[in-house]
């Protein structure tokens, strides 16, 4: 365990799963009696495939219903009492508290283009209203510094154009996740299928938003992201986090290297 | 003016044209966009016209027409939308059947309801006593003047859609569409946005249904049959239920070379005009559906361009 000094913790947002289990067909794939996540800037969830890193993602989310237990936003962190319950949120309100996770399958708007993806998620709600029909200036001009940020940033070429590559789309996908402005960003493989430069630089990002408050969940097989980037790491095998440390403390851990990485990836 | 050429079939086929292409150009809005494949469009537009009708026979209004039509004909627009309101709640969540049966099944129940309750529509015999909200000199002339104004409010429902394409609310549709978790991990709230585009689309059917009453200056059951949703579905599928003007291109190749090239201008028997014709024409429209889905499923004005679209916007 780390002691980070409590400046970073006092106004990130938590979040804090309590007896959390979800069983699919009789088999338990994720069991949590108590985990608190974002009391780092950037936490890592590692362990083997099976493990439930995902599915535990997806329960914070809502994507997947718990079996039981509460998962809790806490907005200050920990400091402040009143928690929002995620579990009782509909899905679409989660991003309204901040809460985003990019996603594992490539997914995409089939039929929208690059600057569609862009604009649907920075655009403010008052443009999208059936009568708001001339508001399409505003709305692009509103938001173009942003987009434009992450089309430089990440290299798209043409904005007008469909996201082919697959990663491509992964990239758009991360930034419509970063142009919701998260508070507490959940990234589910972000770098898997990009090439080495864009994975620094998703990764840059990532460390930016980190730096200026929002609390980064990642879960990540490529281990050097993860001990490049992370702050904490959580261990996780079936179904619990079963060791939790600094990425040091973790690659020095001789079971864990042994038993789930392999030597050649520490 | 000479009005010569101009005889009131030909003004019943124009007048179907328009009525189908603002129908067609509403649903493209839901099964276009928002992929809601609404199978009760009659249902919406009989519901608007009864409304409308009902309250325009049966109430002794204070004031004359136009303004007794102006009045009826929002509540029966009101009407269609609160309609599409109810049958929008529960259906938005449902998957493509659930759709389908939830629309069809509405359609039928206000085609029932219109027989049945016969103390306000008249039952299977109908109700008259509507009338064109002004005259301007004579039966034809009222008919083509109604023409005109049928065809400013589909141009009006057209322009708004185009509208719609070309701001982020139409981006949005296409997003809820396209893929719903996604759009609702970004914030949207889907079910709300589907059940307002639903709300707003099915009472634009109804005012065209108001409209399409007065022409008639009849209300009858048959007037809601399942002909109008597939002649609206048919067109937009035809012209491409992706595209803005996809209704009005499928409508002038259907319902326009039938109602009036075929009927108006073909040596068809006098004897084939009560059966045989009705018949063959959804048999064709029909085989036109079955052959565009064959051979050019996104309608011969293709799929949507949001590429060319967005180059075109925000590029000069």
């Amino acid at each position: 365990m780390t002691d980070l000094p409590d400046l970073a913790t006092k106004t990130r947002p938590s979040i804090r799963i309590q007896n959390a289990v979800k069983s699919f067909s009789g088999r338990v794939v994720v069991d949590i009696d108590e985990l608190n996540l974002g009391d780092v800037p950037v936490e890592g969830l590692i362990g083997p495939n099976g493990a439930g890193k995902t599915t535990l993602m997806r329960m914070i989310m809502h994507s997947t219903s718990l079996d039981r237990g509460t998962i809790t936003l806490l907005p200050q962190g920990d400091a402040s009492g009143d928690g929002i319950e995620l579990s009782n949120l509909p899905s679409h309100r989660m991003a309204h508290h901040g809460v985003v996770k990019s996603n594992q399958v490539i997914m995409d708007f089939e039929k929208l283009t690059i600057w569609d993806s862009l604009l649907l998620s920075a655009a403010a709600a008052k443009y999208e209203r059936p009568h708001r029909i001339f508001s399409e200036d505003d709305a692009f001009d509103e938001a173009s510094a942003e987009t434009e940020r992450y089309l430089e940033l990440f290299g798209f070429g043409d904005p007008a154009a469909f996201a082919k590559a697959a990663g491509e789309k992964k990239l758009l996908d991360i930034a419509r996740c970063l142009l919701l402005k998260p508070r507490f960003l959940l990234l589910d493989e972000p770098t898997a299928g990009l090439p080495e430069e864009t994975t620094a630089k998703v990764m840059e990002e990532v460390r930016r938003l980190a730096a200026l408050g929002t609390s980064v969940v990642i879960v990540e097989h490529n281990l050097d992201v993860i001990w490049n980037l992370c702050d904490e790491v959580h261990f996780m095998a079936e179904g619990r986090v079963v060791m939790k440390g600094t990425p040091a403390e973790i690659r020095a851990h001789r079971t864990v290297v042994e038993k789930y990485l392999g030597e050649g990836h520490v | 003016m000479n009005l010569d050429w101009l005889d009131s079939f030909l003004i019943y086929g124009f007048f179907t044209i328009v009525i189908v292409a603002g129908l067609g150009t509403l649903l493209h809005l839901q099964l276009g966009l928002a992929r809601m494949a609404n199978f009760g469009v009659v249902g919406f537009f009989g519901i608007g016209m009864y409304a409308f009708g009902i309250l325009y026979v049966k109430v002794d209004w204070p004031f004359e027409d136009p303004w007794q039509f102006l009045v009826c004909a929002l509540c029966g627009t009101l009407v269609a939308g609160i309609a599409g309101l109810v049958v929008g709640w529960l259906i938005a969540d449902m998957n493509e059947d659930g759709v389908l049966v939830g629309t069809l099944g509405f359609a039928t129940a206000v085609f029932i309801l219109a027989t049945t309750e016969k103390e306000l529509t008249g039952g299977a015999q109908g109700m008259g006593g509507l009338n064109f909200p002004f005259d301007v000199g004579g039966v034809k002339a009222n008919e083509a003047a109604w023409l005109i104004v049928a065809t400013f409010v589909v141009a009006l429902i057209i322009f708004y859609v185009w509208r719609v394409h070309r701001s982020p609310y139409g981006r949005l549709l296409v997003a809820v569409g396209a893929n719903e978790p996604l759009a609702r991990s970004l914030g949207k709230p889907t079910f709300r946005i589907k059940l307002w585009l639903f709300a707003i689309s099915s009472a634009g059917m109804g005012l065209l249904g108001a409209l399409y009453g007065v022409n008639e200056r009849f209300m009858r059951p048959t007037n809601l049959g399942v002909d109008i949703t597939l002649a609206a579905m048919v067109a937009l599928v035809l012209g491409g239920s992706a595209r803005v003007w996809g209704a009005t291109v499928g409508v002038i190749l259907t319902v326009g070379f039938f109602d009036i090239v075929v009927q108006n201008y073909l040596p068809v028997p006098r004897e084939w005009y009560s059966q045989a014709l009705p018949v063959a024409r959804e048999a064709l429209f029909g085989a036109a559906l079955i052959l565009v889905l064959m051979f050019r499923p996104s309608g011969i004005l293709g799929d949507m361009r949001r590429d060319k679209l967005m180059r075109s916007l925000h590029r000069d």
